[in-house]
């Protein structure tokens, strides 16, 4: 604050046109005011991207100790040309759409009913106890669904098997693993899809709605062209942040599966953390980088632009 | 009649689903007061005597205070570095509009794209190359670079949202641009400033990867070392694990309770400011 004030004395008298004055020209100081996240930009962002860019075409591997071979479009081919690439994106893609798909339908639902429910005794405590998975350190929260899921000590199984069924061996059965790790996910994120709904509809004027009310359009009508009319930016960015990150998913599969058994949990942040901290092989594992992210931009561009297109097509309509 | 009961029962649904959401974490935090063979116990203990030695346990090891430490320096110094940085860049993108925002404001948004194993590997080459493994201030430095994205877009949003008459009538009256910046927008956006303090707290909180990775013995922080103390004679330490997440989801937990309106209106990205 003292920064502000003593400043401003500076600038507002102007008899001291020094330096300071120089960079509060009107040309100048939009250049200075983004000039800080520039520079974060190019030193962790830039810099670091065109490196991987620059390695993924190269043969380079920490353990050999040879310096690195340029070798063109040889680590993009190999990983292209092996079956198990493929494998692993379209489990991710379908670990994707299940688990934004569910988080969103779920999010929105509770949303709505908690955002009905003004007179709720401790509403604030409800949903302090509602959004508390999504802090939960994700590394203690694997580690510990690890327990629950356990086939023998684990409380899940304990209510199975007094239920009179033979319990499940939830993490290292191939036919649960994926399942268990999807429910894992969803019971820490629909958390996040609840927050953006209730975002979504506290942007919703209040007097459309009471209008929507005294005009008698249905449930469906008033959410349909009343809440999602208003809300549909703010959860449309949710569902965006959430598939981007749903694509990154890593630390929940590192505690819980490490990919296993198999490769039934195998999703592609996995692997490229093995390619890269396992077999140290920096030049494979940057080509693998470069193609996701390649897919992630490509993601991301396409729905901004549908976003928007929507958008202008509403404005004119 | 009916309608208070329906209204209840309503209730009541509400507060399941809450409970359920909440049921693992409960567990977590049941479990810190358990013997080891309590924790493992079949049928699990739901009844049972409280145990603080776990407690006293974890406070007496030395490096838990300096982890503790780590990871409130790092979250508090990155997240006020990212937030003051951010909030300059986005009144720049909201006032002065340069050509490149929209391009700008994407380019932003894809660090966040970048798997996180993705984006550690060149990081550590570089930080190896550098020197600059385990040191805090880059280390710091690092965290606030992935704070900046998503202040920068909650931050436009709000300062989008205040008039530019407020800087018009500043200007007439000789303020300068700093006090524009600082005394006039700033407090209108509060809301905004505080919702991006709150998330990013949170996620450089949890972080563990990157810490993992391009961190060290001075600067590894609680999940470092919860994921790297977990074993213990072959299996896993339970009694440790529950009762420092215990203490260590407690900060977050609070301050979603007490800034449970501001995140939401956060959330709103500036489209509505104040009542929620």
């Amino acid at each position: 604050m003292s920064v502000a004030v003593s400043s401003r004395r500076t600038f507002a008298s102007g008899r001291r046109p020094g330096l300071l004055a120089f960079f509060a020209r009107r040309e100048v100081l939009p250049a200075v005011l983004i000039c800080p996240v520039l520079i974060f930009f190019i030193v962790w962002d830039i810099i670091p991207t065109l490196w991987l860019l620059g390695l993924s075409f190269y043969r380079y591997s920490l353990t050999s100790g040879r310096p690195p071979i340029y070798s063109g479009f040889y680590n993009y081919i190999t990983i292209l040309n092996d079956a198990e690439t493929w494998f692993d994106l379209s489990r991710t893609f379908i670990f994707v759409l299940l688990a934004v798909g569910i988080e969103t339908g779920a999010g929105l639902l509770l949303g709505l009913l908690f955002w009905r429910s003004d007179r709720l005794p401790g509403r604030r405590v409800a949903l302090t106890l509602l959004f508390a998975p999504m802090v939960v350190t994700p590394v203690a929260a694997g580690t510990f669904w690890r327990l629950i899921y356990d086939p023998t000590f684990g409380i899940l199984n304990w209510f199975i098997r007094s239920l009179g069924f033979a319990p499940v061996r939830f993490l290292s059965d191939a036919n649960f693993a994926f399942g268990s790790v999807l429910a894992v996910d969803i019971w820490m994120w629909t958390p996040f899809m609840v927050l953006m709904a209730l975002a979504a509809l506290a942007s919703v004027p209040k007097a459309e709605l009471e209008a929507a009310e005294i005009d008698r359009l249905t449930w469906l009508q008033r959410l349909r062209l009343v809440i999602l009319h208003h809300g549909k930016f703010i959860l449309m960015l949710g569902i965006l942040l959430r598939t981007i990150d749903a694509f990154k998913t890593m630390d929940l599969i590192f505690d819980m599966t490490y990919g296993g058994p198999g490769t039934a949990t195998e999703l592609v942040a996995m692997s490229l953390f093995r390619k890269a901290f396992e077999d140290f092989d920096m030049g494979s594992s940057s080509a693998l980088a470069v193609i996701l992210l390649l897919i992630s931009i490509a993601f991301t561009t396409t729905f901004l632009y549908v976003l928007y297109l929507r958008e202008r097509k509403a404005a004119i309509a | 009649m009916s309608a208070r009961l329906g209204q209840g029962l309503y209730h009541a649904v509400l507060w399941l689903v809450a409970l359920i959401f909440f049921a693992p974490v409960f567990w977590i935090i049941l479990s810190s007061f358990k013997t080891a063979p309590q924790i493992l116990a079949v049928p699990p203990l739901i009844v049972f005597r409280p145990t603080f030695a776990n407690y006293a346990r974890l406070f007496a090891q030395p490096s838990f205070e300096h982890h503790f430490f780590n990871s409130i320096v790092l979250s508090v110094l990155a997240v006020v570095i990212a937030v003051a940085v951010s909030f300059l860049a986005a009144f720049a993108f909201s006032r002065f509009r340069p050509g490149a925002t929209n391009f700008l404001m994407f380019l932003l948004l894809s660090i966040r794209m970048l798997p996180g194993s993705a984006a550690i590997l060149p990081v550590y080459l570089m930080y190896v190359a550098f020197g600059w493994k385990d040191s805090y201030i880059w280390m710091t430095l690092f965290y606030a670079m992935f704070s900046i994205p998503f202040s920068v877009w909650i931050l436009k949003g709000f300062i989008d949202g205040v008039s530019p008459r407020f800087d018009e009538t500043g200007i007439v009256n000789g303020a300068s641009w700093l006090s524009i910046i600082a005394r006039l927008t700033l407090p209108q956006v509060m809301p905004g400033v505080v919702a991006a303090l709150i998330f990013n707290f949170i996620f450089v909180w949890n972080e563990f990867l990157f810490n993992y990775i391009i961190g060290g013995i001075n600067t590894a922080n609680i999940p470092v070392l919860l994921a790297t103390n977990l074993s213990h004679g072959g299996g896993i330490d339970w009694t440790f694990l529950s009762s420092l997440t215990t203490i260590y989801i407690l900060p977050p937990i609070i301050a979603v309770y007490f800034f449970q309106r501001v995140l939401l209106v956060g959330m709103t990205f500036g489209t509505v400011r104040g009542e929620v």
